[in-house]
């Protein structure tokens, strides 16, 4: 159980909040809404400084600092009357904010974590389907308007020329995306299944084709190293997904719901 | 609950913040494309996109209820499946090759903000009336929003969603992140995400957005923040992509969009201060705005009954919209008709060339959603709707529209539309950009036709039989070009493929509008190929219609008619030399059910009997326009091809 609790990312968060909790209690900063002192420190001031900078592209002239104070003290007296009046209690917006503000930070230290080689590598091994390279085909065709044509065609020892149509006569290495995007879901699915490699009768949504496969590439597993990006991207996101349902469950778990 | 804990996480949120810079995206994804790929030495397919998409960054369609942002629209455009707002799961059976997020750039993210503003920090009357009915219920909040466009319209936007400075601290913060994100989604030769801001120009309630997109990466593109709109004028904003490009080196152009909805003004043959147009905006114009976002969900702008009397197809997708401006604050009457629609903007640009050199409506053609539910989708057979407000529910097809309730705008006016499709030579950033710029783009309703025009004075039947796609490229101009008078009449090969996936083709037609002799402006349909009879009938001969094989009640249609491409060589019988002209390919699909047959069919609905005949339709495309100009005029188009 200990060991769990040490690699659970709602732990990590709640020793760390109780650590940020008793750090700011101890240098006494404005977090108690009985307090009457609003101190803004240097720190703070630069803050508000880079803040206007961002924005205007230049630093703020002192009458601009001035105002930058003036409405950042206006917001915290409003925030601290605000508590005191115990808004917050029955606010759904509130409500709503903060369980999306739990909600992110959970998922918030992924976001900037930078993940070990072993941890993608073992993404990598796990979420195979996701990083494999499809199969591949490289493959030549003949159009024929109507199953009769087709037939003519076949007759005559299959030297037919085929109709006119606006449609490669060749692809080249081209996976299962690039065929459906050009030949339509019907013929691609059937090229994906075919057993034969020459002389081929597919149809689409056009009419009749023959098909020569000249190669088929199986689809294979690219090592991490060539992918490393691709496999940090969806680990970030997926992880980031994964922590906030597991923190959610384990506070879940702390309650007892009665609904009448 | 007790208050320490919301300031605890507050501390560590903000010890966590930068949530979007982290790793995992390549120099390749972050830049324009150039250099990563292998690309075709011509153009060899059409790529497919939307460059009209709105998410709940947006402030109208946070509002009607939308809670799935751009990280959701790009994996839905990808072809990753998603969860609508409303519950449904949503995925593309084919995916897009690109996509522009064109989130509105006024209140970026400032319903979402309001929404979740205390309410006792909400001071403003209207504002905090506005917030509680968004936190009543769906409908009370989509009413909200209304509300807020007619006020955008009327100018009575309260001050505290105006504080520019407020608003460019909140825009900043917005913009980074989601430029961060565009990059990790952009992968060249797979899918193209590029950054875009719609600016929501609105005089008077009359539509005059344009859509802002970008050529660059983040390291341009964060230098500067989506420029507001609302009121001023469109110089402004060409001021705006000129300090641009000046002072980051990069490229951006914009698409107006919607000109059916304003009133006239987008297409106006007088300059912005109602005096003549000087030459100078016309270039800067032409510049600029190099397409024209021709069909979306809000109505089709090709033309009108009234400007085309001789167009049996010109009725497509005008019902309702031709009503008035956006919010209805002002009824359109019949003289504001030629501002509103395309093909009369294309003549008045031939007019104003021929008085002051310069064409400022030379323009080439798109489609695209104009979707505000982050679902970049346009096929009819599951219509994700306009908005969050009318994602699938029995009562969509008849309800009052949000936009001018109860004014003769229904449910079912609505488009499942449109696509664009860019003939570039590879997927990246700066191959479909660089297509838009050199107009070689197209327009379908939804369906994805390929659709190949090239002009020239020497083509002839023969070319299709050798490799005619290089005969167009060498020895003419393709769509968005521009071919100098030889004395010749012009020749074209058009050539139209259905969508694999979708119905037959019915006709394919030449557009062409002129003026004449006299300096009126005149335009014709030529049909230069058809299905329902053989090919080799007179081509002046009226053309019978292709049939109807669509079952109302049951939402189908069989492609027992129509067919699966046609070709054209066609030279223009009424070529007149030193004539100014433009020539744009229209191609027609067979009819085919509407969302609103297929809402009936799965929702069990009985509709009127006209809802339902104007509920069968013929999908459609537009090629952008070949222009043929006298010798010696100044062409505005880029170089076709490097």
């Amino acid at each position: 159980m200990m060991r769990r609790l040490l690699r659970d990312p709602l732990a990590h968060f709640l020793v760390a909040g109780a650590a940020i909790w008793a750090a700011l209690s101890f240098a006494g900063e404005p977090v108690d809404p009985a307090e009457r002192t609003i101190a803004l420190t240097k720190e703070g001031q630069a803050n508000l400084a880079l803040g206007f900078e961002r924005t205007m592209g230049r630093p703020p002239t002192d009458a601009e600092l001035d105002a930058q104070i003036e409405s950042w003290v206006r917001e915290e007296v409003l925030y601290r009357e605000a508590l005191r009046l115990g808004l917050d209690a029955g606010d759904p917006v509130v409500r709503r904010r903060l369980s999306t503000k739990m909600d992110d930070l959970a998922g918030a230290e992924v976001e900037t974590a930078r993940p070990s080689e072993e941890t993608l590598a073992a993404w990598l091994r796990d979420h195979p389907g996701r990083f494999a390279q499809g199969e591949r085909f490289t493959f030549s065709q003949r159009y024929f308007r109507s199953e009769d044509a087709l037939h003519v065609a076949l007759d005559a020892a299959g030297d037919a020329d085929g109709d006119a149509i606006s449609l490669p006569e060749r692809m080249t290495d081209a996976s299962y995306a690039d065929i459906k995007a050009v030949f339509g879901s019907q013929f691609a699915s059937q090229i994906a299944e075919l057993q034969e490699t020459s002389g081929a009768q597919v149809t689409s949504g056009y009419g009749y084709h023959l098909v020569e496969i000249e190669e088929r590439v199986e689809g294979r597993q690219r090592p991490l190293s060539e992918i490393r990006d691709r496999v940090e991207a969806d680990w970030r996101s997926s992880t980031a997904a994964a922590r906030r349902a597991r923190a959610f469950e384990l506070l879940r778990e702390a309650y007892r719901i009665e609904v009448e | 609950m007790d208050f320490r804990i919301g300031v605890i996480a507050s501390a560590l949120v903000l010890a966590g913040c930068d949530l979007f810079g982290g790793g995992g995206v390549t120099e390749e994804q972050r830049g324009d494309g150039t250099d990563t790929i292998e690309l075709a030495e011509f153009p060899d397919r059409p790529y497919w996109g939307d460059t009209h998409l709105h998410t709940d960054v947006s402030v109208d369609a946070f509002g009607f209820g939308v809670r799935l942002g751009p990280e959701d629209a790009l994996k839905f455009a990808r072809g990753e499946e998603v969860t609508a707002t409303t519950g449904m799961s949503a995925q593309l059976d084919r995916p897009l090759d690109f996509l522009v997020i064109a989130d509105h750039s006024d209140a970026m993210g400032a319903t979402r903000r309001l929404y979740d503003a205390p309410r006792m920090m909400v001071r403003d009357p209207t504002l905090r009336r506005w917030r509680d009915m968004m936190h009543e219920s769906p409908d009370q909040s989509t009413r909200a929003v209304a509300e807020l466009i007619t006020a955008a319209a009327n100018d009575e936007i309260p001050e505290a969603l105006r504080d520019p400075e407020r608003q460019a601290k909140a825009t900043r913060e917005l913009w980074d992140r989601h430029l961060g994100l565009l990059d990790r989604y952009n992968e060249p030769g797979t899918f193209t995400a590029f950054a875009g801001f719609e600016w929501t120009l609105m005089p008077g309630g009359n539509n005059l957005h344009r859509v802002v997109m970008f050529r660059d990466g983040s390291a341009r593109t964060a230098q500067v923040l989506p420029y507001p709109g609302l009121d001023g004028d469109v110089t402004g904003l060409w001021d705006y992509m000129d300090s641009y490009e000046q002072s980051t080196g990069g490229k951006v152009l914009a698409i107006p969009h919607n000109s059916n909805l304003s009133n006239g003004m987008m297409f106006e043959f007088s300059g912005p201060d109602g005096g003549p147009m000087d030459a100078d905006y016309a270039r800067r114009r032409a510049r600029h705005e190099p397409v024209v976002e021709a069909t979306q969900i809000k109505g089709d702008s090709e033309t009108h009954p009234f400007l085309s009397p001789n167009d049996e197809f010109a009725s497509f997708g005008v019902a309702g919209w031709d009503l008035g401006n956006l919010p209805l604050t002002a009824r359109s009457t019949p003289d504001m008709f030629a501002g509103s629609y395309i093909r009369s903007a294309l003549l008045r640009g031939l007019t104003l060339e021929q008085q002051m050199g310069e064409n400022p409506y030379a323009f080439g053609l798109i489609g695209s959603t104009d979707s505000h539910t982050a679902l970049a989708t346009a096929d009819d057979d599951q219509f994700f709707g306009k908005h969050t407000g009318n994602e699938p529910r029995a009562d969509r097809a008849m309800a009052a529209q949000n936009l001018g309730t109860r004014q003769g705008r229904f449910g079912w006016h609505y488009l499942a539309s449109g696509y664009a499709a860019a003939w570039a030579r590879g997927n990246t950033r700066a191959e479909i950009f660089d297509a838009f710029m050199r107009r070689e783009v197209y327009a379908t309703t939804g369906p994805r036709m390929v659709v190949r025009l090239f002009a020239g004075f020497d083509f002839g039947e023969s070319d299709w039989e050798g490799d005619w796609v290089r005969a167009g490229y060498t020895r003419g101009v393709p769509m968005g070009g521009d071919l100098v008078d030889d004395g010749r009449a012009p020749t074209f090969l058009v050539s139209a493929l259905k969508d694999p996936d979708g119905a037959n083709l019915d006709r394919v037609q030449i557009v062409k509008g002129w003026v004449d002799a006299n300096g009126a402006e005149q335009e014709k349909v030529f049909d230069v190929a058809w299905s329902a009879r053989p090919m080799d009938a007179a081509s002046n001969s009226p053309v019978p219609p292709v049939g109807d094989t669509v079952n109302r009640s049951e939402a189908t249609y069989e492609n027992s008619i129509g067919a699966a491409e046609l070709r054209a060589t066609w030279t223009d019988p009424e070529y007149r030399r030193g004539q100014r002209a433009f020539y744009y390919v229209r191609v027609l699909e067979i009819p085919t059910p509407s969302w609103v047959l297929y809402d009936a069919k799965r929702f069990g609905l009985t509709l009127p009997k006209e809802v339902v005949e104007a509920n069968v339709i013929q999908q459609r495309a537009y090629s952008s326009p070949v222009w043929l100009r006298p010798r010696g005029t100044p062409g505005d188009a880029p170089p076709i091809m490097r």
